[in-house]
């Protein structure tokens, strides 16, 4: 047995590596943000404690305020348009992966239907712009170019991209639930719907969770698609303009607007805020009750 | 029954090769054809991008879903993409960095969950927690902040700034994914490794055979953001000897904004190694994910 | 701890592996580096500006590093914020470049004798609020109209020079059917304000009149004469290709050089583009209101080069730059990089044919710089920012009229602007 001081020590010297990477290049840049929020920059001259003040504007400047309740509004949109359609498909050809019909073909369907995940936005953009063009493609109608239907359009062309995603995850759940299950509810005489309904389903249900909450960090990240496709004053009229556009925007400036790096650290941190809290509230609650119902 | 064997014959369990002789039931069909039909979906757009990158400009546009003919093919644009374009440095760039922070991250991430699953004091699972934590941060918040100190240590417009991010932004998730597999590990074997004398690091050499699969689903996770990411090349290794593949092919979309055959020929190349090693790997990856809910 | 200070020395070593390479290559004369928007112009930089520089003054190389313009402003200031960025810094015109004089960026050029090529109105664009010039003005652009002469020609078409006949031209070409009037869209927003507004625009509000009125606070954007400008710009919208609110910059371009379609509404910066599928392309201002009236044009400083107040090499700088305020860098330029046009007071000709027609619409016209650009967009919400939304909102919705556009344009500019609130 290892003593206490010993265990810390290896510990220490075993995970330090790890940590120092993870705190300097992560954490610490994180932090410094938000400590820039509350200062102005005021030139060459540096920096200046201003407290809440980059707040106060962000939340009362009328058109700054505005256009950041839209871009989160239009965030919350694209979340939801992902989990509402990407997470019933991943399940779809989850399940159909592991039905036991397939035999050999089962690992030719799962690579090439994760094709689209392991592309770069600048394909995916540039080739769903083109499939959807007025002028040379599909569909006559200017999704992109109309203020109801181009968040849609876009959220849907990243849902393309990224449906293998909760399809890999719960096809490997599928794959590890028990295989004697299975088998036993055969034997009774259940056909694969029921099978795949009163057994595996509920076994994979904890999933649904995880999926769900990686999404919601994921989109509300999210920048690269739309930037791609609208830049980064994403129209018409801001109506595909999610935070990390908007971050960008106040950020860096756009050719005809200042950057504000001030005022982008507020934006940064609430978005942080947004993130965390969602996420840390996921994982007290719901994570913590299914855990207890599991065991 | 063990996680190891049930995969293999996961693969091709005897059940399903007996199918293959059998005649194709209806559900067999239906299965098939939904399959079919969403692997069309995924597979279309690139084979649209694929096929007008072999078609000269007016064929492009005259039938942008038209195969080529002997008439309309072309291999221009892909001369044009390395006679104009920065292709072989950009795909030595994005292999140096994605290889670089992928070894990186799984040496560093083994090391930290073998040592969290190991000693088990108190400040391991507050350590543990740090690393879920980091799993959400959204790194590219701390832009500004991460600019300032690689320009303070002359890291700036290098590929190590990138590899050094990256690996940051890898951690957590390969750490949090790391310490499932070491669960996983039978206490005896490590046991019997301390009463022979071994070292810890010896120690942790003998048991790392046994999460070889978690490495895997690691390397994966961690190649696809890092390969793809349009913005850290953007602002912290910008210059032309320095761009990796996905800045270069953006580049040229907004360098060559006409000559699509170069453009289409530009997006296929820069697709196709993940492309590749996904195909490649696919089957290590999926079992890599799936040991990990079956622990 | 420990381990933070071995990440260190195994960071220095990776880069110093990566860049050791380039590093020795240029080990004995002075390297400075040129940070640019302009992707497209490596070539040009390359082959043939650099070596010629280079010719006369082997001591100093230059390194040419563009940056997506997209991206430009956002790496410019992340770097320079940070106390890197390269030697010379390409300069946006107006606002943003004031913005960068202010906060420290550039070292003043004052005294460097090149300037003295340049006057008081080419040094404007890139001035500080203490009158001292920062960046040297290297090229403008203009804006206008290409049209393909033989789709003119089969159709019996003249080149209009009023508004009505403008419009005269569209109908026939809408009414004959086989090609678009008008390679226009409306997806990317930015160029309806710089080749559609603000192109046919000065023509209505009197050029610097009307502009230099919005700015010292005399003229309101709700005035007739701006009204008037965008109602002739929204009397567009029935000549525009089918689905364009969907149409990006690229999509216009190339519908107009597949033949397909009959006028483009460009920069003088797409003269390559819209000429290189070789078709018979020529180029018409903006119409006049009504015949006889005064014709304008919009000529816009595009870019000037500043160097890096952080910048180790200042002197090599200040050589390159004293080199490219000289006609040989000019002519170069502007031939190379046809559809940029030299603000140098020394003549220059250009060899594109396009480009000598376009350089010829200057003569006669008065001419003026993009309307919100200067002082105008220093404030949230900037007005050129406001311009791109609005337009857009009025081409792809039905029922906006000019006059709400201006209403609204007005009350965001008088929101922050002081010579315009009340």
């Amino acid at each position: 047995m290892i003593s206490p001081a010993a265990a810390y020590r290896n510990l220490l010297l075993f995970v330090l590596p790890a940590l120092a990477v993870y705190l300097v290049f992560a954490v610490l840049p994180l932090a410094t943000s938000i400590v820039m929020s509350f200062f102005q920059t005021s030139g060459a001259s540096g920096r200046t404690f201003v407290g809440l003040a980059n707040y106060e504007r962000l939340f009362t400047h009328p058109t700054i305020s505005a256009r950041f309740w839209n871009a989160l509004l239009n965030n919350i949109q694209y979340f939801a348009i992902h989990l509402i359609v990407e997470v019933p498909v991943g399940l779809l050809l989850a399940a159909l992966l592991t039905s036991g019909k397939l035999a050999r073909s089962e690992g030719i369907y799962r690579t090439l239907l994760f094709i689209p995940a392991t592309l770069s936005v600048v394909i995916v953009g540039f080739v769903w712009r083109l499939i959807i063009n007025p002028l040379w493609g599909l569909v006559g109608f200017p999704l992109l170019g109309t203020e109801s239907t181009a968040l849609t359009t876009i959220s849907l062309m990243s849902v393309w991209q990224y449906f293998g995603i909760p399809m890999v995850f719960l096809y490997s759940a599928l794959l590890a639930v028990p295989n004697e299950l299975v088998e036993a509810a055969k034997i009774d005489g259940a056909s694969g719907w029921t099978t795949f309904w009163k057994i595996k389903f509920p076994l994979i249900a904890p999933q649904f969770g995880l999926i769900a909450i990686l999404t919601y960090i994921w989109t509300f990240n999210g920048f690269d698609l739309v930037f791609a496709l609208n830049g980064s004053a994403p129209g018409p009229n801001y109506s595909t303009d999610i935070l990390g556009t908007y971050f960008y925007r106040t950020f860096f400036g756009s050719s005809g607007q200042l950057a504000d790096l001030d005022l982008g650290a507020a934006v940064a941190t609430v978005i942080f805020l947004t993130v965390l809290l969602v996420t840390a509230a996921y994982f007290w609650l719901i994570q913590r009750r299914l855990k207890s119902y599991s065991v | 029954m063990s996680a190891p064997d049930r995969i293999s014959d996961l693969a091709i369990p005897a059940a399903r090769r007996r199918q293959d002789r059998e005649p194709w039931p209806v559900e067999r069909i239906i299965v098939h054809a939904l399959l079919i039909l969403f692997v069309l979906l995924a597979i279309g757009p690139v084979l649209i991008v694929i096929i007008n990158s072999l078609k000269t400009t007016p064929a492009i546009f005259g039938g942008p879903f038209d195969l080529p003919t002997a008439k309309t093919f072309s291999l221009e644009g892909y001369k044009r993409v390395f006679t104009r374009g920065n292709f072989i440095v950009n795909y030595l760039n994005s292999l140096i960095v994605t290889v670089t922070t992928i070894v990186l991250t799984m040496v560093l991430s083994t090391l930290a969950a073998f040592a969290l699953v190991e000693y088990r004091v108190r400040l391991a699972s507050l350590l543990g927690g740090l690393f879920v934590l980091g799993i959400m941060l959204p790194i590219r918040l701390g832009t500004i902040p991460l600019i300032q100190m690689m320009l303070a240590w002359r890291l700036m417009d290098t590929l190590a700034a990138l590899i050094l991010v990256y690996t940051a932004m890898s951690v957590p998730i390969a750490v949090t994914l790391m310490v499932t597999y070491f669960r996983t590990v039978p206490t005896d074997l490590k046991e019997a490794a301390r009463m022979d004398g071994a070292s810890e690091l010896r120690t942790f050499w003998i048991v790392l055979p046994l999460v070889r699969p978690g490495l895997a689903a690691v390397a994966a996770l961690t190649m696809l953001p890092v390969w793809n990411d349009l913005w850290f090349p953007l602002i912290l290794a910008p210059s032309r000897q320095n761009q990796t593949v996905t800045l270069g092919v953006q580049q040229f979309v907004g360098q060559f904004m006409n000559d699509y055959p170069a453009l289409l020929a530009a997006l296929t190349l820069g697709a196709v190694p993940l492309v590749l090693l996904f195909t490649l790997f696919s089957r290590q990856f999926i079992s890599g994910l799936s040991k990990g809910y079956s622990k | 701890m420990r381990s933070i200070h071995a990440s260190i020395p195994l960071a220095m070593t990776l880069s110093a592996m990566f860049s050791s390479g380039i590093g020795m290559a240029y080990a004995d004369p002075v390297t400075i580096t040129l940070n640019s928007w302009r992707t497209e112009d490596i070539a040009v930089w390359q082959d043939t500006i650099l070596p010629a520089f280079e010719a006369k003054h082997p001591d100093i190389k230059i390194e040419f590093a563009p940056i997506n313009t997209n991206e430009y402003n956002a790496a410019i200031q992340s770097q320079v914020e940070g106390g890197a960025g390269g030697d010379l810094i390409t300069c946006r015109p107006f606002d943003v470049n004031r913005e960068w004089i202010k906060r420290g960026y550039f070292e003043s050029l004052e005294g460097l004798p090149g300037l003295a090529n340049f006057d008081k109105t080419s040094r404007a664009a890139w001035s500080g609020a203490d009158d001292k010039t920062y960046c040297l003005p290297v090229a403008a652009v203009l804006a206008g109209f290409y049209y393909n002469a033989d789709i003119f020609k089969e159709l019996g078409l003249k080149v209009p020079t009023t508004s009505a006949e403008f419009i005269a031209v569209l109908e026939a070409i809408k009414k004959d059917g086989r090609y678009t009037p008008l390679a226009y869209g409306s997806a990317e927003s930015w160029q309806l304000a710089y080749n559609g507004l603000y192109s046919i625009g000065p023509a209505y509000w009197k050029g610097e009149d009307g502009r230099l009125g919005l700015i010292d606070g005399k003229k309101k954007l709700t005035d007739p004469e701006f009204v008037d400008a965008i109602a002739a710009f929204a009397a567009w919208k029935p000549f525009l290709p089918a689905g364009q609110e969907s149409l990006n910059y690229a999509d216009m371009t190339q519908l107009f050089t597949l033949g397909k379609a009959a006028i483009l509404p460009d920069g003088s910066w797409d003269i390559n583009q819209a000429t290189s599928t070789n078709l018979n392309v020529g180029v018409f201002g903006p119409p006049a209101p009504k015949a006889g009236d005064q014709r304008y044009l919009q000529e816009m400083p595009d870019m000037g080069i500043g160097i890096n107040a952080k910048s180790a090499h200042k002197d090599a700088a200040k050589t390159f730059l004293d080199w490219v305020a000289g006609p040989e860098f000019q002519e170069l330029y502007v031939n190379a990089a046809p559809g940029f046009f030299a603000m140098s007071s020394k003549p220059v000709t250009y060899k594109n044919k396009l480009a000598q027609d376009f350089a010829d619409l200057k003569k006669g016209a008065e001419l003026t710089p993009r309307l919100a650009l200067d002082r105008l967009s220093a404030g949230t919400p900037p007005l050129d920012d406001e311009t791109w939304r609005l337009l857009q909102v009025m081409f792809t919705k039905s029922d906006v009229t000019p006059q709400q556009v201006a209403t609204e344009l007005q009350a965001g500019l008088a929101s922050w602007y002081g010579p315009q609130k009340k």
